[in-house]
């Protein structure tokens, strides 16, 4: 008589435990619903601060337009709110964090002027010794003929020089930027700069 | 001697493994550096597949290509790629 009645109390928990089993997969879904409502918030980089405490607050009272449609995605179901809440502001604050670095980085870097990049070049490992003096060597002759030009005193020849001085940006840029990405970045973002230092006889002089 | 025997062929497995990749990134590095100065001297070369040194600073380069430059720095302290 006791083996059987183990064996139906045993299906019977079997059952139970199936029956548990189905009910979960509708929290799954909730689950891979909250990630399509939180995605929206970074969109805005200061206001998802607000909305994240104020999807169970008050502010969907006063703005009628634009709160409605996360409200009535968060407000319809009290119950499951609280879940929602619990794993939206982890969600909210990551991509913050993978948003911001970029911008903040990229205008760190200030421009460099001839002898800044000079030293750059010289301490980077990017490149082996024979290249830098190699490139040591057409800085140097891209120096003298601007040199050359301030010391002739004609205004209008500069523009002559652009072309050189562009081609051996270009060629540092090349042996740098697989090996010193940071250094090329900030060679690329400093050519401007650089050419208006050669580019000005005054400054040219001061500089060299 | 069974445990010497096998002490002795780690030792010198060991000291293979460790003797090994120094040269060997050497001479990536040299090889690395010579296809970067050929190039930007202007010369046809795709990658510098072999080297060998002449003397400091002096060194004859084998380009994948077929063609081959003694790179080396004059008299003035210039880097130059002659075509051999």
């Amino acid at each position: 008589m006791m083996p059987p009645v183990r064996t139906i109390g045993i299906l019977c928990l079997a059952l139970a435990a199936g029956c548990a089993g189905v009910r979960e997969a509708p929290t799954s879904e909730m689950a891979q619903t909250v990630p399509l409502m939180v995605e929206s918030p970074p969109v805005g980089p200061l206001e998802p601060v607000m909305t994240a405490d104020a999807v169970a607050g008050i502010e969907p009272v006063a703005n009628a337009p634009t709160p409605p449609s996360k409200s009535a995605s968060a407000a319809p179901p009290p119950a499951k709110a609280p879940a929602k809440i619990s794993a939206s502001p982890v969600a909210v604050e990551q991509p913050r964090k993978n948003e911001v670095p970029p911008p903040a980085a990229r205008p760190a870097e200030p421009p460099l002027d001839v002898a800044a990049l000079k030293s750059r070049l010289r301490e980077t490992n990017a490149i082996g010794v024979f290249t830098k003096l190699a490139l040591k060597n057409q800085v140097d002759d891209l120096l003298e003929q601007f040199r050359a030009h301030h010391q002739s005193g004609q205004k209008s020849n500069v523009a002559s020089l652009r072309q050189p001085y562009n081609m051996l940006v270009f060629k540092v840029l090349s042996l740098v930027q697989d090996s010193d990405p940071s250094l090329a970045r900030t060679i690329s973002g400093s050519r401007e700069a650089i050419w208006a230092i050669l580019a000005d006889r005054e400054k040219f002089n001061s500089v060299t | 001697m069974i445990t010497r025997a096998r002490a002795a062929a780690l030792l010198f497995s060991l000291a293979a493994l460790l003797a090994g990749p120094a040269p060997a990134a050497e001479d990536v590095t040299l090889l690395k550096d010579l296809t970067s100065v050929i190039a930007l001297l202007g010369m046809p070369c795709d990658r510098v597949v072999s080297a060998r040194r002449q003397a400091d600073n002096d060194h004859i380069a084998a380009c994948e290509n077929g063609n081959r430059y003694r790179v080396f720095m004059n008299a003035e302290g210039r880097v130059v790629a002659q075509k051999q």
